[in-house]
C-alpha cells in the first residue's frame, strides 16, 4: 500500500498555504460583507476519514446542525470534497449579514449560498497558492435539521482515504461565527498533493 | 491546431443556456439556446439590464448572487431543488407534466477578459425538467404507497395497524395537554346472518356502505378505523364523554334508518356502540378494553343501542356470566 502520510515539511508547507489562503479569503469576505472579518489561524488535522464522524459527534450532538458538501476538481489530478458543518443558529447571523432577511428565500437556498461563498472563497485562495485552479460542482445539502447527521457523515466519509480537518472560526465585527470545514481528499489525489507540495518546497 | 474557431459554433449549438453580463449586470451576450426559448433577439437586448429583459427573474436575490460572484471572484450556484427556475422558459417535455416552466440548474461563473482585464459574470443554464418531473412522480408514488399502507382495502377507512398507532399518539397527546379524548367501538348487528342469507358480496357491500355513511357523520380530525371483520373503532380527539355519546347515538340512528340497496332489495342493518372516555391513568389498551366491554353490554342489552363504559360495568358483566 502506498504511503499517504505527509512528511513534516509537507505538512508545514500545507499549513502555511492554508494560512495564506485563509488570509486571502478573509480579506475578500470583509470587502464583500462590508465588515471586519477575522479568520483565526485554522487548526489543521490530517486524519483518516473513518475517524471524522466520531470527532464531530460530541461537538454537534443534539444541536440543529447543517452539513453541506461541495465537490471540486483541479488540474493535475487534484480533487476532493469539502464539507462545511455549522449550527443553524449561527447560520442566521451570517444570513442577516448577507441580506437574506429581506425576501422569501428558502432556508435550503440560504444554507447552500452561505456554504458556497465560504468554501469557494477559501478554495480559490488555496488553488492560487498551489498554482492551480479549481472548478466546482454545485453545493449539496447532505443534512439539515437532522439529529442523526453523524450517520450521514459516516456514509460520506467512507468513500475517502484522507481527510484534512480544518477548524475555522469566522469572527465578524459584531458576531462570531464558528464552523468546521472538512477537506476530504481521495488517496490518489493525496499523492498528487504531496507532489505539488514538494514542488512548492523545491522553489524555496 | 488552433481551436479559436470552436467557441462560435459551440455557443450556437450548445444544449445549455449561456448568458454573459458585465459588472452593471447588463447583457453582453445570450446564446441561441436562451434567445429561442425566450423569443428574444440578441441585437435588441444587448446592453440592457438583465432584469429589464427577464422581468420575472428574482431580482433581489439574483443580483445579490451575481454581485457576490463579481466581488469574490468565486462561482455561485442555483439548483432546481431549491429554486425551480431563474428565468421563465418553456420546456420540450409533454404538456402532461405539471410544471409549466423549465426547471433549471444554474452555474454563475466569474470571467475576466484577458486583454482588458474587465470582469464579467457568466450564467450557464441547464435544463433539469426531467429530474424535476421524476422527483415529483416519485413523491406522488411514495405518498400513494403510504396511504395504501394505512387504509383498509375493502372499506377505505384506516386499517387496524395504523389506527392503533394513531390511538397511541392521541392518548399521549391527551395526557400531555389534558385534553378530553373519547373512543367508540361498534359492531354490525347480526352480520353473520346477513352473510348467510344474502352471501358475502352483500356482506361486503353493507360494510362498505355503513363505513361510508358513518364517515360522513364524522369530523376531519376523527380517526375512523376497521378493527376486525365487522368491528370498527373511532377515536374522537378533543371530545368529552357527552359529545361522544351524542356522536354514537347519531351513528346508531342513521345506520338503522338507512336501507342499503342490493340486487333490487333493501337490506336493513344496525350497529351496537360502546363508548369510553380517556382518563389520565389509562393506557391505549385500557381505553380499547373499556369501549369493547361497553360494546359487549350493548349487544347483551338487545343491540342497536349505545352503552357507555363505567367502572362497575366489568362486575355486572361477570355477574351476568355466572348467573
Amino acid at each position: 500500500m502506498t504511503d499517504l502520510s505527509f512528511t513534516e515539511e509537507q505538512r508545514d508547507c500545507l499549513q502555511e498555504l492554508i494560512n495564506v489562503a485563509m488570509g486571502l479569503a478573509s480579506d475578500k469576505l470583509a470587502r464583500f460583507l462590508n465588515t471586519f472579518v477575522h479568520l483565526q489561524v485554522p487548526a489543521i488535522g490530517l486524519v483518516s476519514a473513518a475517524e471524522i464522524p466520531e470527532q464531530f459527534r460530541g461537538q454537534y450532538q443534539g444541536l440543529n446542525s447543517s452539513m453541506i458538501s461541495l465537490g471540486f476538481f483541479g488540474d493535475g489530478g487534484l480533487r476532493g470534497e469539502t464539507i462545511l458543518l455549522y449550527q443553524l443558529d449561527n447560520a442566521g447571523k451570517i444570513a442577516a449579514l448577507l441580506g437574506y432577511d429581506d425576501d422569501a428565500t428558502s432556508e435550503a437556498e440560504m444554507l447552500t449560498d452561505i456554504s458556497s461563498i465560504l468554501t469557494t472563497t477559501f478554495l480559490n485562495g488555496l488553488a492560487d497558492q498551489l498554482e492551480n485552479s479549481f472548478s466546482y460542482a454545485a453545493p449539496r445539502i447532505i443534512s439539515s435539521r437532522d439529529s442523526d447527521f453523524i450517520s450521514k457523515l459516516e456514509q460520506t466519509a467512507f468513500h475517502w482515504q484522507l481527510a484534512l480537518k480544518v477548524d475555522i472560526r469566522y469572527e465578524l465585527t459584531d458576531y462570531s461565527f464558528d464552523c468546521n470545514m472538512i477537506l476530504l481528499i481521495p488517496g490518489e489525489a493525496v499523492l498528487k498533493l504531496k507532489t505539488i507540495l514538494d514542488h512548492v518546497l523545491a522553489e524555496f | 491546431m488552433s481551436i479559436d474557431w470552436l467557441s462560435g459554433p459551440l455557443l450556437q449549438q450548445l444544449n445549455s443556456g449561456v448568458i454573459l453580463l458585465n459588472t452593471q449586470l447588463q447583457i453582453v451576450y445570450i446564446n441561441p439556446y436562451i434567445c429561442r426559448r425566450a423569443d428574444i433577439q440578441l441585437e435588441s437586448v444587448q446592453g440592457k439590464d438583465i432584469f429589464s429583459v427577464f422581468t420575472d427573474a428574482p431580482k433581489a436575490w439574483l443580483s445579490r448572487k451575481l454581485n457576490s460572484v463579481l466581488s469574490l471572484q468565486s462561482p455561485a450556484f442555483s439548483s432546481w431543488e431549491q429554486r425551480q427556475y431563474l428565468f421563465k422558459l418553456p420546456h420540450l417535455r409533454p404538456v402532461s407534466s405539471a410544471n409549466e416552466y423549465m426547471a433549471q440548474n444554474c452555474n454563475m461563473l466569474p470571467l475576466t477578459e484577458p486583454v482588458t482585464g474587465e470582469h464579467y459574470v457568466c450564467l450557464l443554464i441547464e435544463d433539469a425538467t426531467d429530474a424535476y418531473v421524476y422527483q415529483n412522480q416519485l413523491q406522488q408514488s411514495n405518498l400513494q404507497l403510504q396511504q395504501v399502507n394505512r387504509l383498509d382495502g375493502l372499506t377505505g377507512v384506516l386499517n387496524r395497524n395504523y389506527w392503533q398507532q394513531q390511538l397511541e399518539v392521541e392518548v399521549q397527546r391527551a395526557a400531555r395537554y389534558q385534553h378530553p379524548l373519547s373512543l367508540l367501538f361498534f359492531d354490525l348487528d347480526k352480520f353473520k346472518r346477513l352473510n348467510d342469507d344474502y352471501g358475502h358480496q352483500a356482506g361486503d357491500l353493507v360494510l362498505i356502505e355503513v363505513a361510508k355513511l358513518i364517515g360522513s357523520l364524522l369530523r376531519e380530525t376523527d380517526l375512523f378505523g376497521r378493527y376486525g371483520g365487522e368491528e370498527f373503532a373511532i377515536i374522537l380527539p378533543d371530545t368529552p364523554l357527552d359529545g361522544a355519546i351524542e356522536v354514537a347515538k347519531r351513528i346508531c340512528r342513521r345506520v338503522a334508518a338507512t336501507p342499503i340497496a342490493y340486487k333490487q332489495q333493501n337490506l336493513m342493518t344496525s350497529v351496537s356502540v360502546g363508548v369510553s372516555q380517556f382518563s389520565s391513568a389509562d393506557s391505549a389498551d385500557d381505553l380499547i378494553q373499556q369501549a369493547d366491554l361497553a360494546l359487549y353490554q350493548a349487544k347483551r342489552n338487545g343491540r342497536n343501542q349505545v352503552v357507555t363504559y363505567y367502572p362497575g360495568l366489568i362486575d355486572s358483566l361477570k355477574k351476568v356470566k355466572t348467573n
